[in-house]
């Protein structure tokens, strides 16, 4: 999630109150931002994604001065009405086919200003335009600028001058040669005309949505400028150009609207008419579980900036660069927010339910109970592995299991579909303490089934590993067959089993009814070798399901 | 003390030494340790008891212990080089350039031929004196001293001043190297002595040490004494059988939450992303989605969606809002993508997965889930690809938010926490959603513990059909598990350190 740095000063300038780092650090994480840190004259929070008009200082400040009861309700923005036009040609709706604009005009840049900009550009490009692909913002000096604004596009030969560069590139020089380009040459892929912002004289703004031209560069003489956002989402576009301008509006700016021309409308942005949502009081009360009156509740919404009318029900007026209030349910926690989370006394509600324990995980409880009972230590491994921990080391042919296509750690890109392997590892990396180590687990693993609708199925099994000096067949077998006893399972057959991981004819198979349980036996040593494993090693392992099917049929008979 | 009862309760070394003693006056450990044929450690253990008990007193004397050095031994073996140099001279003397080919080492010879006043040197050759020639016939006083250290170490105390002298200047030389040791004498007290004789009167009697099968089967134990132990001495330390620590605190979390009346909910570790994200209204370009946080599968790659009805309202909440009364994300809800399987990334998707099955008859209802989750993270002390969470959902017409934070407080407090605080947060799924956070002593600072909140209509209505508040929350407890163990790295959870895991204290509660 986005984290921003404020500079103390300004922040508190913007907010025309004297507060302490300390004021700052307990309240501001009740009003919905993560505190992050802070030093002398600065401060770095973390903003939720839900809230993009806080990624600028100002419109931090804004948010804050409303939660801190300084400057409650609903701000007006007015936006004057202009000549200023922008066309959108046919061309774009195949490239990036949405476009809107705005004017602001009496900035007072300084450094804090332009530090802000650039911060909340940046990180709305990251967030809310999801790295540009969705939404891209360009701000230009108006002054060289000559109406209307044409937003079209050009072959890849067509040239202009980037930013920051002495001289022409054509397009597709543009996004193989320079950072931008190559940074964000991915969301133009596969196009064959690119989108161009150009003014009525042919001189080009930007190439959006990967950078703007030295035309329009602004410097620290601008005091206009003209904003154009570019978008595959309506939605997202107006909410980004929204934000934008009401941060410069809090900054003393004139916000002018701009026509937009498509083909077949016109458009003018921005529009920051309040959103109205009606908002039943017994929905609030019923929800936080508190007894609320339309008056509290308006005090409430106004400190979270909003406007509330009331006449017959509370008609609520959502401030335009609030991008995240879908339901009423929105509103409600923004509600309890002003109320104050600390503030809602804690309480467990009379609910009767039937409770308990699935009763696969009671079993399992008992199976490792049980495996206590022998002194075995239990471990608790990761599921995820690789191929040579799983089938190399363990002289076990492949076989198909679950595999992660994009693990960021190499050692752990499959899941294991049996439970062995896994104390085997535990015992090689324990070499430098004493011996016995006889180690056990229940644990699930993976095991592929085209059956299930994922195409794999969760599956409980149980392991035993025994490493000591005079570990043997005989020893595992003892246990093997202990455990089912134990279990009170008695119809079992053993028969010699030729899973390669043990020496050749000290391998069994546990079978019930004809169907395979479990296996046990003796290591082979080029196994032991292959996990640098010094002392004579047995090991056994159980289907637990079957285990438990077996028992819970038993129990049905009965 | 009665020198019978403490004749009684001795060890048998005890009473090799004291009978020792007895015959031989005063003994060294050294002597004792010959004598008996006990290790030095049983035998030092036996004296601390009877010194203890007042029936030895111990003297220790130190002394210093002269032995060869390498180049002394080597010497002793093939000669000093002054006097291999003097029998290479001849009466004629010899030229020293000459001898520069032939000896070995040519400049500390001379430089002790000259200190010993055996040779002069006088244009250029090396001539005996009749201290030299003398030496040459007979055997030196350091040739003696070298032979015998060869035999045995010398000890200091047992020299004359002459060969003091001479071995501290081979001590200069570093041809000696000095030890010092300390010896412990060992002899009987006043008091020890009426023990022995006591000792004398019961050694016929059979005493009993380890108490053996023919002991009691042939009655043996009724003519003996059994020796009385120090019960104080250390034992050899044994390890049980025991569960993971982690596997304690999760039995301790079931308990909790049954204890609470809440039935416990199952479901796969690999799902499909539309219980995952879609059905918890995630929308499908949402960051946390990326490929980059979540495990997707290459094997099995997809599965099959669940029945069309539930389908085409996830979709349409997505799109719109459907008939939840939301906006929705206006966006084009992709099929293919909810279809696809990945490990999932929080037991949540348990939770959706349970209230898809809820019918309106089954409510109240209160589930909970503890399961391992999966993030495609690099692994460091502070991040695992896989750890444990545990689910919780309540389910009823008039649950509130005040109710979510009761249940919250209570699982905070069963789990040890005092001080601890709720704050707003965000998740796309929820509404109010909240962090927990605890105040770390230490640091000064609140610390986030875990993410919890009501679910909003646009999961609960398509999954259920109607609305209906639903209290939601899903804490890993590892930060918890760390913090009672004393673990700082989070490796170590699961490191699975044999170890660790025998002197882990059991989780008692």
């Amino acid at each position: 999630m986005p984290v921003i740095e404020v500079k103390l000063s300004d922040f508190l300038k913007l907010l025309g109150k004297d507060l302490s780092i300390e004021e700052l650090s307990e309240t501001m994480p009740m009003m919905g931002v993560s505190w992050e840190g802070s030093s002398e004259d600065s401060f770095s929070i973390e903003v939720f994604p839900n809230r993009p008009d806080m990624l600028s200082v100002e419109g931090l400040a804004r948010s804050y001065a409303s939660f801190m009861g300084f400057n409650t309700g609903l701000r007006n923005y007015k936006v004057l009405e202009s000549d200023y036009t922008s066309i959108v040609a046919e061309e774009v709706r195949d490239v990036r086919p949405y476009f809107c604009s705005a004017v602001i005009k009496n900035i007072e840049f300084d450094d804090s200003l332009i530090r802000s900009i650039i911060q909340m550009q940046e990180k709305l490009h990251v967030t809310h335009g999801r790295k540009r692909r969705k939404v891209s913002i360009g701000l230009h000096d108006l002054k060289p600028i000559k109406f209307p604004v044409i937003y079209t596009t050009k072959p890849p030969e067509f040239k202009f001058r980037p930013l920051g560069e002495r001289s022409e590139m054509t397009l597709s020089q543009i996004l193989s040669d320079l950072p931008k380009g190559v940074e964000y040459a991915w969301i133009l892929e596969g196009m064959a005309r690119y989108p161009i912002l150009m003014d009525s004289k042919g001189m080009v703004l930007s190439m959006p949505p990967i950078i703007n031209s030295e035309h329009t560069r602004i410097d620290e003489a601008t005091d206009s400028i003209f904003i154009d956002v570019t978008s595959t989402d309506w939605k997202a576009m107006n909410e980004v150009l929204n934000i934008i301008v009401t941060t410069f509006a809090d900054r003393g700016a004139g916000i002018y609207q701009v026509s937009n021309k498509y083909p077949d409308k016109v458009v003018a942005s921005p529009n920051l008419k309040p959103r109205e949502m009606n908002l039943a009081l017994d929905y609030v009360n019923d929800l936080l579980g508190v007894n609320l009156t339309h008056e509290q509740v308006s005090a409430y919404l106004e400190r979270m900036g909003y406007g509330v009318q009331f006449e017959e029900a509370l008609k609520v007026l959502i401030p335009s660069y609030r991008t995240d209030i879908m339901h009423q349910m929105d509103l409600v926690e923004d509600i309890a927010i002003a109320y104050g989370y600390d503030k809602f006394v804690p309480e467990i509600p009379p609910i009767a339910s039937p409770a308990g324990e699935d009763p696969l995980e009671i079993f399992c409880r008992s199976l490792r109970n049980l495996l206590v009972g022998y002194g075995f230590l239990e471990t608790v491994t990761f599921m995820m592995t690789n191929r040579v921990k799983l089938f190399k080391k363990m002289c076990l042919p492949e076989e198909p299991v679950a595999e992660a296509e994009n693990s960021k750690n190499e050692e752990y890109n499959i899941v294991r579909n049996r439970l062995i392997p896994s104390l085997l590892e535990v015992l090689s990396l324990n070499k430098h303490h004493p011996y016995p180590q006889n180690i056990f687990e229940v644990a699930e693993v993976l095991i592929l089934d085209p059956e299930e609708d994922t195409g794999a199925k969760t599956a409980k099994r149980l392991a035993v590993a025994l490493c000591h000096a005079k570990s043997n067949f005989s020893e595992i077998k003892s246990v093997t067959i202990s455990i089912i006893d134990n279990l009170g399972i008695r119809n079992i057959n053993i028969e010699p089993s030729d899973i390669t991981c043990f020496i050749e004819g000290r391998g069994m198979n546990v079978k019930v009814e004809g169907h395979l349980i479990g296996y046990a036996g003796e290591l082979k040593p080029e196994v032991l070798e292959n996990w640098e494993i010094e002392m004579p090693t047995t090991a056994l392992e159980l289907d637990a399901d079957a285990l438990y099917d077996i028992l819970a049929k038993c129990r049905r008979r009965v | 003390m009665n020198p019978e009862s403490v004749a009684s309760e001795l060890h048998e070394n005890e009473r090799k030494i004291i009978s020792l003693l007895k015959d031989r006056g005063e003994l060294t450990v050294d002597q004792l340790v010959d004598e008996t044929g006990l290790s030095r450690d049983a035998i030092e253990r036996a004296c601390d008891w009877s010194e203890t008990k007042g029936i030895i007193s111990v003297s220790q004397k130190k002394r210093r212990e002269f032995r060869l050095t390498e180049e002394g031994r080597q010497y002793a073996r093939e000669g000093l080089p002054e006097k291999r140099l003097l029998q290479t001279v001849g009466d004629d003397g010899i030229e020293i350039a000459q001898l520069k080919e032939r000896f070995h080492p040519l400049d500390i010879a001379l430089a002790w031929v000259r200190v010993n006043e055996w040779g002069t040197i006088s244009g250029g050759k090396l001539k005996l004196t009749t201290n030299g020639r003398k030496a040459l016939q007979t055997q030196v006083m350091d040739e003696k001293i070298l032979h015998k250290l060869m035999e045995s170490p010398m000890e200091e105390e047992l020299l004359d001043e002459a060969a003091k002298r001479k071995i501290t200047l081979m001590l200069k030389r570093g041809l000696v190297d000095v030890s010092e040791a300390t010896d412990k004498r060992v002899k009987l007290t006043g008091f020890g002595e009426s023990v022995a004789l006591s000792l004398e009167h019961i050694s016929d009697e059979k005493l009993i040490t380890q108490l053996t099968p023919n002991h009691l089967r042939y009655k043996e134990w009724r003519e003996a004494r059994f020796q009385r132990y120090d019960v104080t001495l250390p034992a050899p330390k044994v390890y049980p059988g025991k569960r993971h620590f982690i596997s304690q605190v999760i039995d301790y979390i079931r308990r909790f939450w049954v204890e609470m009346g809440f039935k416990e909910m199952k479901g796969p570790i690999l799902e499909l992303a539309f219980w995952n994200f879609d059905a918890l209204f995630q929308p499908q370009d949402h960051p946390a989605r990326d490929l980059a946080d979540t495990f997707y599968m290459k094997t099995p790659y997809k599965g099959r969606l669940p029945d069309e009805r539930l389908v085409s309202r996830v979709k349409a909440t997505h799109e719109n809002g459907w008939e939840t009364g939301s906006t929705g994300w206006q966006y084009k809800w992709d099929p293919e993508f909810a279809s696809r399987c990945c490990l999932r990334t929080h037991t949540t998707s348990l939770s959706v997965n349970t209230l898809a099955g809820l019918k309106e008859s089954d409510l109240p209802a209160k589930f909970f889930s503890v399961g391992r989750v999966f993030r495609n993270e690099t692994i460091d002390w502070n991040h695992l690809m896989e750890f444990y969470q545990t689910d919780g959902i309540v389910v009823g017409k008039g649950v509130t938010f005040r109710n979510l934070l009761g249940y919250l407080k209570e699982y905070l407090e069963r789990l040890g926490l005092e001080k601890f605080r709720f704050r707003p947060g965000y998740f796309p799924y929820t509404e109010m959603s909240l962090e927990a956070e605890v105040w770390i002593e230490e640091k000064q600072s609140w610390t986030e513990l875990f993410g919890a909140g009501m679910f909003r209509p646009e999961v609960v209505k398509p999954l259920i059909g109607f609305e209906v508040p639903v209290l939601a929350w899903g804490p890993g407890f590892d930060r918890i598990v760390m913090r009672h163990y004393g673990i700082n790295n989070i490796r170590t959870l699961y490191s699975n350190d044999i170890g660790q895991l025998r002197e882990a204290e059991i989780w008692v509660e």
